[in-house]
């Protein structure tokens, strides 16, 4: 149609018909949208109804199980004096989250605890890469003084907290620093090892990194650790998004068990009293039970501190013992070497008469044995005169036993010196043992590349050369010649919860060493201490007498001289460190230290019914008879005074049970 | 008939019982249920926060009932070009000397006063439109010419509010703006030229102009790039709490997620996990219910007006609740991407709850005087 249009060319339109309309379609466009919503909202509940993955994570978020780590087994001695224990240790720690500088407020902790800017500054490297919401320590091992010092000014330092901890503690620090060693921090090795064990690797590893726990490093804390360290308990708990625990379930918990306690072999007082004899001294002793194998005493000087180690010692510490020439940190009785000098002249003796060598067989000492091209010179540069078996242990002739060795053979000394202990593997629960050397002609020839020599036996004959005995080896040495041939082999821990204390039954008998060598070989020993020449008369000298009713040794009075003579029978050793010869003529003290001879004693006692073995090296002490005698009288001494073996020994059930009753 | 009964009993009485008390009922039965979120935000314990918000909804509520009694419909005409302006002028004034916080710049400080213009766009916007629409023929809606002013009174505001930056709000402005567009009467065939455009438009832009670093924190916003730490996280841990509360939830006060604060935001703009944590599904549903049947009451309230201004208004204002509604909610369950915005009158703060108050003082003022439309020398 062609019609004019009115009034405007658009379309006519009515907003409300269109806004009504519009409003409609809006709104159910709206409505669609809240059924998107619902729809969604139901959808996840089903899903979590189906896999329960929203209440699983859910779960995951707020529980978390803290590991408890168990209180470590206490370490005591045959008599249930306490040497290794749990003790509180205070600390300052740091809750970063409430600390707006680390840097200022680290530094106004160590102003107050007397400590510099570098530890500060080392402080809070150590700090900022450990959880923000947990307490971390910034020092250990505080004083209670520093601990007060911290204490009392808290209201001005946001975010630092005191605390205390359980901490390993050793009471008589140096005096058992190498037997028991020490814990310290797992490290990432303990870690990495941990992980290599497939099964038990993942939860030891939770275990290993729970701030609070130690393991054992050095001496028995290490070689016992899986005796000593318990069962770690858990708590479920209840934490919130930072971690900081909110509450606890308590029906998932589960207490730890303290580790197992360990009672040692030895004895108190006289591992103290053996200490405190080395003074200055560089050496170690050790004192055993004859029968049952017991260590009474076994001391290492100069000894170090293990509680420097339990929270990380400091370089300067660790300096201190890493560079003294004494080597404190090194266990000289199981790692200590030597060369047991005329000490092995028992063990000749008896090869000598194993191979038929008559009583009255005698030789004569002018200070000098000529064999193979050269001159072997006799101690004493006189000569002895007449030397019969008994003379020659007495004065240490070494020109009878070049002679004497050379009539048992190497082969026949060597196979009597480990049948004594020498060079025999002795396994006492503590690291590094060493077995030291008894070098014989098959031995030679696999190892050096030649033919044994007549020259090496003579050598032999005075326990020198290419052979090596440990302290440990030496006791047991002198054990068996004690006890008259019985195999005793020592031991260092009495009782554990997984092993009762039963006392070992009586060892066997040696094969092949007839009691009447052993006869001889004894009085030589007994002639050391006790006759008139005797090499080792100052230390035969105990000055103790037996009680005619008890038997027990009590020491010498005006009234009591008629009483039977408490004696020992041992025997001096001087054993070379540097090539012979090389300090011939030269006085003792123009020597450098370490190019000293060592010196060594061996001995048994009491003579009339022996008990106890002693052996004692001081290491570049110089004579035998006027360094090692002296201490091993002045241990012998106390320990036939103390006779620990005939007192009742603690039984760990007791000690465990006071220690429940005591917590 | 009506309006005869309605000039027999105009006294201010009367305009009180004549409120929309539906309205009412459910704007203070969603503020209760803001309280009782409030107090297990504080883990059970009479905080400011629940008592804050209580006396803000009652303080806020008695003020817009009293405006809504004491001025009508003419009012809101007159002031809606000179409200918008103003609105406007302050955008500026923010771009210029705007006080940045949390990382964007949307605050101005006028004295004690911290004022956040953009929220006061929000309602700018619905009633500057509705007035350009209840004064334009509507022949004239369909006509290109016809709709650059409103096009420009939207794109204005919405560019000013993305510089802040502040997606959300933005988001917020242009879809109310073009809510009230639509129902003003837009072609469908310049709707359909528009939405063309846009999406072209945001295609080109994305692919062409954007740095790579704009580019990047599309993609996150998109969620096509994860962000686990930032609001993946947050979402995370949301869909955790939903998805493990069950039909009626852990127990008011018994939120894991939420008492142990793996959720974040839990008090602003995730509080609607909370609800459903504590309370399940059914408080899920019964609390969307609630906005369900607020909105429709509001549409109920323009479909019942009689000037277009008071229809275009009202709807607008319903838009902008289920704008805030969905995009909130849909946000804590992973249906979109984390923006901002909060669940008004539940979530703590009092921006969002003046901006939808004051919404509803137009709603219920409209709604107590829609037989006003006699009045021709100001409506008509």
């Amino acid at each position: 149609m062609k019609g004019k249009r009115v009034g405007s060319t658009l379309p006519k339109r009515d907003a409300n018909v269109i806004f009504n309309r519009r409003a409609a379609l809006l709104s159910f466009a709206g409505a669609g949208v809240m059924g998107a919503i619902l729809f969604r909202l139901g959808q996840l509940q089903a899903t979590n109804l189906i896999s329960r993955e929203y209440t699983a994570a859910a779960d995951e978020n707020r529980f978390d199980t803290r590991i408890v780590a168990p209180p470590r087994g206490i370490i005591y001695d045959r008599f249930g004096t306490i040497l290794a224990q749990t003790s509180k240790d205070y600390q300052v720690a740091v809750i970063q989250d409430d600390v707006d500088d680390l840097e200022e407020v680290v530094g106004r902790v160590g102003q107050i605890l007397g400590l510099n800017a570098e530890w500060a500054r080392r402080a809070v490297l150590r700090v900022r890469g450990s959880s923000r919401y947990e307490a971390q320590p910034l020092q250990e091992g505080l004083t209670w003084e520093q601990f007060n010092a911290i204490n009392v000014r808290l209201p001005e330092l946001r975010g630092i907290v005191a605390q205390s901890a359980d901490v390993r503690a050793y009471p008589y620090d140096i005096v058992y620093g190498h037997p028991i060693g020490y814990v310290q921090k797992p490290t990432q090795r303990d870690l990495d090892a941990a992980m290599a064990d497939p099964e038990q690797g993942q939860s030891r590893s939770v275990y290993l990194r729970n701030p609070h726990v130690r393991v054992g490093k050095a001496g028995l804390e290490a070689s016992m650790e899986d005796v000593l360290h318990g069962e770690a308990g858990w708590r479920k708990v209840i934490v919130n998004a930072r971690g900081v625990e909110q509450g606890e379930d308590e029906t998932e918990r589960r207490d730890p068990i303290r580790g197992s306690g360990v009672v040692l072999t030895l004895d108190h007082d006289l591992q103290r009293i053996a200490m405190q004899n080395f003074g200055e001294q560089s050496g170690s002793a050790v004192v055993m039970d004859i029968y049952s194998g017991d260590l009474l005493v076994m001391a290492s000087a100069p000894g170090f501190d293990p509680n420097l180690f339990v929270n990380g010692i400091s370089q300067a510490n660790f300096d201190g013992y890493n560079l003294d020439e004494k080597k404190p940190l090194y266990h000289k009785t199981v790692t200590g070497v030597y060369a047991p000098g005329s000490t092995f002249k028992m063990i000749v003796g008896i090869a000598a008469k194993q191979a038929g060598v008559e009583d009255n067989w005698a030789v004569g000492c002018s200070g000098g044995f000529f064999y193979g091209g050269r001159t072997f010179h006799c101690w004493r540069a006189g000569g002895h005169g007449r030397m019969n078996l008994h003379d020659a242990i007495k004065h240490s002739c070494d020109v009878y036993f070049y002679q004497a060795a050379l009539r048992a053979g190497p082969e026949r000394i060597a196979a009597v010196a480990r049948q004594f202990g020498l060079g025999e593997h002795f396994d006492i629960n503590v690291p590094n043992i060493r077995d030291g050397l008894i070098p014989d002609p098959v031995w030679w020839r696999a190892n050096r590349n030649e033919g044994w020599t007549g020259g090496l036996t003579v050598n032999y004959g005075i326990g020198q050369g290419a052979m090596g005995v440990t302290p440990l080896q030496l006791a047991v040495m002198a054990a068996r010649l004690g006890n008259n041939g019985l195999a005793v082999v020592p031991r260092l821990v009495r009782e554990t919860r997984a092993t009762a204390s039963v006392d070992p039954p009586r060892p066997p008998h040696i094969a092949g060493v007839e009691a009447e060598y052993l006869a001889r070989v004894r009085d030589g020993m007994y002639g050391v201490c006790n006759e008139p020449g005797g090499t080792a008369m100052r230390a035969g000298a105990l000055e103790l007498v037996r009680h005619p009713e008890t038997g027990a040794a009590v020491p010498l009075t005006a009234e009591n001289r008629s009483w039977q003579p408490v004696q020992i029978a041992g025997k001096t050793g001087t054993a070379q460190v540097r090539a012979l010869g090389s300090n011939r003529g030269r006085h003792f003290s123009t020597i450098e230290w370490r190019f000293r001879d060592n010196a060594l004693f061996c001995c048994f006692g009491p003579w009339h019914e022996p008990r106890y073995a002693c052996a004692v090296i001081v290491e570049h002490g110089g004579a035998g008879s006027s360094v090692a005698g002296p201490i091993a009288k002045e241990i012998m001494r106390a320990t036939l005074l103390r006779d620990p073996s005939r007192r009742e020994p603690a039984r760990l059930a007791q000690l465990e049970e006071q220690l429940g009753r005591s917590v | 008939m009506t309006i005869a009964l309605n000039q027999g009993s105009n006294t201010l009485f009367d305009r009180f019982a004549k409120l929309n008390w539906g309205i009412i009922t459910i704007l203070c039965a969603i503020a209760f249920v803001g309280v009782l979120m409030h107090f297990s935000v504080s883990s059970g314990a009479w905080t400011d926060m629940p008592l804050t918000h209580a006396v803000r909804f009652a303080a806020m509520m008695s003020v817009i009932i009293l405006g809504a009694m004491l001025l009508d419909a003419r009012f809101w005409l007159a002031i809606a070009y000179p409200l918008y302006g103003a609105a406007l002028l302050l955008l500026v004034g923010v771009e210029l000397f705007g006080a940045t916080r949390m990382g964007a710049q949307r605050w101005l400080d006028i004295g004690p006063l911290s004022l956040q213009p953009s929220e006061l766009m929000k309602v700018a916007i619905v009633l500057a439109l509705a007035r350009y629409y209840h004064q334009l023929d509507a022949r004239k809606t369909g006509t290109v010419l016809w709709i650059v002013p409103a096009f420009l009174m939207i794109a204005a505001p919405v560019a000013l509010v993305m510089h802040q930056p502040d997606l959300g709000t933005a988001l917020m402005i242009l879809f109310a703006g073009v809510s009230i567009m639509f129902l003003g009467g837009l072609l469908w065939r310049v709707i359909a030229a528009g939405a063309i455009v846009a999406v072209g438009g945001a295609i080109f832009a994305y692919t062409s102009i954007l740095h790579e670093y704009q580019r990047d924190r599309v993609n996150v916003f998109l969620g096509i790039t994860d962000d686990p730490l930032g609001a993946g996280y947050h979402v995370l841990q949301s869909k955790i709490a939903i998805g493990s509360a069950g039909l009626f939830g852990r127990g008011y006060l018994q939120g894991t997620q939420s008492q142990l604060d793996f959720l974040p935001e839990k008090h602003t703009d995730f509080i609607f996990t909370m609800i459903v944590e504590e309370f399940g599904l059914v408080g899920g549903f019964l609390v969307l219910a609630l906005f369900g049947a607020l909105m429709a009451l509001t549409m109920q309230v323009a479909l019942r007006a009689r000037s277009l201004f008071g229809k275009l208004a009202a709807a607008g204002i319903a838009a902008t609740l289920a704008c805030y509604v969905f995009i909130n909610t849909a946000m804590v369950i992973g249906l979109v991407p984390v923006v901002g915005i909060p669940l008004p009158i539940i979530s703590y703060g009092g921006t969002a709850m003046f901006t939808l108050l004051a919404g509803y003082a137009i709603v219920l003022s409209i709604d107590l005087h829609r037989d006003q439309h006699g009045a021709r020398g100001w409506l008509w």
